[in-house]
């Protein structure tokens, strides 16, 4: 963690709006109320990381030479690992730290960045 | 299960239950399925390798998985791998639909003798078909119809199966398969753990945008009779829509039952 390094408020950033508006369409309610622990998750991935949400989607994506858009495999194998990383340094059990990654996992997947944990199984847990 | 009705149930299952495995017989049924599906030269290009999740090392499924196709794979106890054996007409040489003459499938009513196969249709017309860049999709079609059938013994069998891409890249080391098998799908089959409705029937295009008569642009007519007859015997049935609280409640429990995220 880089000690200089500090965020905005985290619903100041636009890719945090996206994320947001996305459950809010898919799922209805109030994302933030819903879930309380969705905002401070990200949050604390992003200060261990060092990184804006704003950047790590921007890291996430990349322009062909055609100027079309695309994911940039190597910015979500980047990402991927880091969140694996958090997960795993998680407290709780399987299910638990699951969920912190998974609330990582669905800011990206909303900003269209795809990405999939493996499943929890019955002896995981 | 009536034919139509498992038409009507068949759904891409995507959240199987893990730890309820299949019993052999019932992938039996699945296979001869598909080896009793029509084939076009009685070629039978499919090829298919069954795989218990299970004993697949943990290294060995991460290759198989691609960025929009893991979950599935994770969670489905029985994977087949479908592939199009892209040898086998060369292979058999035209032996296969001589098979057919014999029985009198191919008649010589229609023209058919071991010369006419052996003289024309494999040297001058199989054969070259290998050579055509069209070939993979013609074996591929092929092999699709028999996954097709294999799906509805599947239901009919009372699984939850899907059709789905594992990874290329890997897929010829991990099973170990000849180079000139094309790769073709994994088709999951297991137990659902979502509801066997899941949702409902998916979206389809209207049925006149699919459907014409006679020629192009003139629409195939819709008779609300034989729908409303086929309601009846449940082949259509209700179909999925947006927003539907129930599937999103089912959807957020499998979630945090699997540890997925929303």
């Amino acid at each position: 963690m880089s000690s200089s390094f500090s965020l905005k408020i985290i619903t100041e950033y636009e890719t945090v709006n996206t994320w947001l508006a996305g459950l809010e369409k898919h799922w209805g309610g109030d994302p933030i109320n819903d879930d309380p622990s969705r905002l401070p998750t990200l949050e604390e991935f992003c200060v261990t990381n060092a990184v804006d949400p704003d950047t790590i989607i921007k890291e996430c994506k990349r322009t062909n030479k055609a100027g079309d858009p695309r994911i940039s495999v190597k910015g979500r194998k980047k990402y991927s690992d880091l969140i694996d990383l958090f997960q795993g340094n998680s407290e709780g059990t399987k299910i638990e730290k699951a969920k912190r990654g998974n609330i990582v996992r669905s800011f990206l997947i909303h900003n269209a960045i795809l990405l999939s944990p493996g499943a929890v199984k019955g002896d995981e847990k | 299960m009536e034919f139509k009705e498992v038409i009507g149930r068949r759904r891409s299952i995507r959240f199987f239950d893990p730890d309820r495995p299949v019993e052999r017989e019932k992938i039996q049924v699945m296979l001869e399925a598909a080896r009793l599906s029509s084939c076009a030269v009685n070629a039978h290009w499919l090829k298919a390798i069954v795989v218990q999740r299970d004993y697949l090392s943990d290294e060995m499924l991460e290759k198989l998985k691609t960025p929009v196709f893991n979950i599935q794979l994770d969670l489905a106890p029985v994977h087949i791998y479908l592939f199009a054996d892209m040898s086998v007409v060369n292979k058999n040489e035209g032996a296969r639909l001589k098979e057919l003459v014999d029985v009198n499938a191919l008649p010589p009513t229609h023209g058919w003798s071991h010369q006419f196969v052996d003289e024309l249709v494999y040297p001058q017309i199989l054969k070259p078909l290998t050579e055509n860049p069209a070939y993979a999709a013609v074996a591929a079609a092929d092999a699709g119809l028999a996954a097709g059938q294999m799906l509805l013994a599947g239901v009919d069998e009372g699984l939850g199966v899907g059709l789905n891409t594992p990874n290329p890249e890997h897929i010829h080391e991990v099973l170990g398969v000849p180079e000139e098998w094309m790769m073709i799908w994994v088709l999951l089959a297991g137990y659902p753990a979502e509801s066997w409705d899941a949702g409902g029937q998916r979206p389809r295009p209207p049925f006149e945008e699919q459907f014409f008569e006679g020629e192009y642009g003139v629409p195939f007519e819709r008779s609300e009779k034989v729908v409303d007859s086929l309601k009846k015997d449940k082949m259509i049935q209700k179909e999925a829509v947006p927003d539907d609280p129930e599937r999103k409640a089912e959807i957020r429990a499998l979630a945090e039952r699997f540890g997925l995220p929303l």
